[in-house]
């Protein structure tokens, strides 16, 4: 029973990384636009496809396909922001509200388009260090998960140092903070909000393939991710890059946990019933000060 | 005493005349035998008028967009389902506990949901939604994908047909004629208020909070209703498809199309997007349906916040729609 339960926390630690990696994107565009972006995970699921073909199609590995995949999610990001959300925001009287019709929309556009185009079936995806494993001690680590963690790290850590270091990172968060004193210190405003919105869907590229190691996806598959990205962006703290990070590990630990005392088929209703509880007694966040 | 019983007998309004005589066409329709296939088109777009008026009293006069409402559909459908299944109880009679139940879990989620605003009520209605398909999935007395089977009315199937179509009729005549009510009550321009500014609705001495608790109970309660009538009729049940999130999706879609700050902006929404996506399906892939619909959510939200009627409001400003337009709703003609 121990052994299990380390067993499935370390696994759960890994997983829980691909989950931050996959919500960071989503806290930062909510953060500082005040748009929740519900296609976010769609993004993700396309990036998965994306990964998914360049492997049995020409077999090229996701992992080396990413490089090529972001400039693209980044450009959808910026079209998304100036076509639709700016636009949307100019009428809207509630913008979260109407960004979040839109962005469904958008989402069931995204998740249609691709059954269409790849058909429901659940996709698993082989790559070479499929089936390798490491021995840790007496823990069992699978190379795909290590590969998830690998990414997860790369990334988050690359977003932070953006923020803190560079100009255009420090603009990013000075509107997160306060968007009116940003705008007066000669911040453009817009272009930030693109800026974001770039990094975020691209970023939602790199959480999709990480996924795409761990679970198997289809189309639909993007409502489930949302769930996690919702409860590690609400225990995380809507924004905050290191919020995210640790709130995914975090859930990693309890997804971990909940699969060795929970039957499978109810592990999903222990994230529903944490996530609603989550809502209701700290919409804010938990991790935020 | 005679001043006060010929007020009350007064004629009706012209909107309530054209509504009334509406439904009584659409009820004779079955005298003229249409096609089993008609019927149970028709059927379909009354259910999901129900669904999108009984929507419209929290989503749209109190503006608090539910994301979840499949979730009070399929409580109501297991409801009336399981009764007849278990016990033999006829749905028929059952059919005020399919909306008890439904009002019931409403109140339950709803007392510590309406507490969110905005986007986190959509956000937690939508999980619930998501979580009351898992439970009914996997709860073992639902017999979960595998659905349960009811049996069907003792009459051929034609009549069985008819009797569904009059009574989802009905069912739409009373959502209609309690969403129409609402806009002349004290409740109606509450909602109203609130949904235009919650805190400042709260000095005036709204109680937001029994307001809304109302009004979902309510909209949880028309919505059970109509699931109840709708499992009878499908004699087939599982939680993929009236726990599913396209169902909640769509009412959404419809009252938003139509117009969610009149009393029957969700009802024309609904007619008309019953028929497009019944072309739609009928001529395409299901998914094209969908991105199609999807799409329309995305023009909706850009170039008509207000709905449908709002360019109705605009270019029809007849006597019909200056009476049937909601005491508290914006004027539109001023955008």
């Amino acid at each position: 029973m121990l052994y299990e339960l380390a067993q499935s926390l370390t696994s759960g630690l890994l997983i829980g990384s691909a989950l931050a990696v996959l919500s960071v994107g989503f806290s930062m565009a909510w953060g500082i636009t005040h748009v929740l972006n519900v296609a976010h995970c769609a993004f993700a699921v396309l990036a998965a496809y994306l990964g998914y073909w360049s492997l049995s199609l020409w077999g090229i590995d996701p992992l080396l396909a990413l490089p090529a995949m972001l400039p693209l999610f980044f450009a959808l990001g910026v079209a998304m922001h100036r076509l639709l959300i700016r636009t949307a925001a100019r009428r809207a009287h509630d913008l979260g509200l109407a960004t979040m019709v839109l962005t469904f929309g958008l989402g069931v556009v995204m998740e249609n388009g691709m059954q269409l185009a790849w058909t429901p079936d659940p996709r698993v995806l082989k790559t070479a260090y499929s089936s390798l494993t490491f021995s840790v001690g007496p823990l069992i680590v699978q190379a795909p998960h290590l590969v998830a963690f690998g990414l997860a790290t790369l990334t988050i850590g690359a977003l932070y140092l953006f923020a803190e270091r560079t100009f255009a990172g420090k603009a990013v968060r000075a509107v997160w903070q306060q968007p009116m004193g940003a705008a007066l210190s000669g911040i453009n405003l817009d272009r930030v909000t693109t800026i974001a919105y770039g990094l975020a869907v691209a970023t939602s590229a790199v959480g999709g393939v990480a996924m795409s190691l761990l679970y198997t996806f289809d189309p639909a598959t993007h409502l489930n991710w949302l769930v996690y990205v919702f409860l590690v962006v609400i225990l995380g703290g809507v924004g905050s890059i290191l919020g995210s990070a640790l709130a995914g590990l975090i859930i990693g630990l309890i997804i971990g946990a909940s699969s060795v005392f929970v039957p499978l088929a109810w592990n999903n209703l222990v994230l529903f019933g944490l996530l609603i509880v989550l809502l209701l007694l700290r919409p804010q966040g938990l991790l935020q000060r | 005493m005679w001043r006060v019983l010929s007020g009350s007998f007064a004629l009706p309004t012209p909107d309530v005349m054209l509504g009334i005589g509406l439904a009584l066409v659409c009820a004779a329709v079955p005298l003229a035998t249409p096609s089993a296939y008609a019927l149970s088109f028709l059927f379909t777009v009354f259910m999901y008028g129900a669904l999108a008026g009984s929507w419209n009293i929290i989503g749209g006069y109190a503006g608090y967009l539910s994301f979840g409402h499949a979730a009070f559909f399929g409580l109501g459908a297991y409801t009336t389902a399981l009764l007849l299944f278990y016990f033999g109880w006829s749905p028929f009679l059952t059919l005020p506990l399919a909306g008890a139940v439904a009002a019931l879990f409403a109140a339950l989620v709803g007392y510590p949901c309406l507490r969110l605003r905005g986007p986190y009520f959509s956000l937690v209605t939508l999980i619930l939604g998501l979580a009351m398909y898992s439970l009914a999935l996997n709860l073992p007395f639902t017999q979960g994908s595998t659905g349960l089977f009811l049996p069907f009315l003792k009459v051929d199937v034609y009549t069985s047909h008819i009797i569904f179509y009059e009574i989802m009729l009905a069912l739409l005549v009373i959502v209609t004629a309690v969403l129409r009510q609402i806009t002349h009550t004290k409740m109606g321009v509450g909602l109203a208020a609130i949904r235009e500014d919650e805190d400042a609705a709260g000095t005036l001495g709204v109680d937001a909070t029994r307001l809304k608790l109302q009004a979902f109970m309510l909209s949880a309660f028309l919505t059970g209703l109509v699931g109840g009538v709708y499992s009878y009729y499908k004699s087939y049940l599982d939680p993929s498809f009236v726990f599913a999130t396209s169902i909640s999706i769509t009412i959404v879609l419809m009252a938003l199309f139509g117009g969610r700050l009149t009393w029957y902006g969700p009802l024309v929404g609904a007619v008309t997007l019953s028929v497009v996506n019944e072309v739609l399906t009928t001529q395409a892939p299901p998914q094209t349906a969908r991105i199609v619909f999807g799409a329309l959510l995305i023009g909706v939200i850009m170039f008509l916040p207000d709905g449908l009627m709002s360019i109705a409001q605009r270019l029809l400003p007849t006597l019909v729609m200056r009476r049937a337009q909601h005491p508290a709703a914006r004027d539109e003609t001023a955008l």
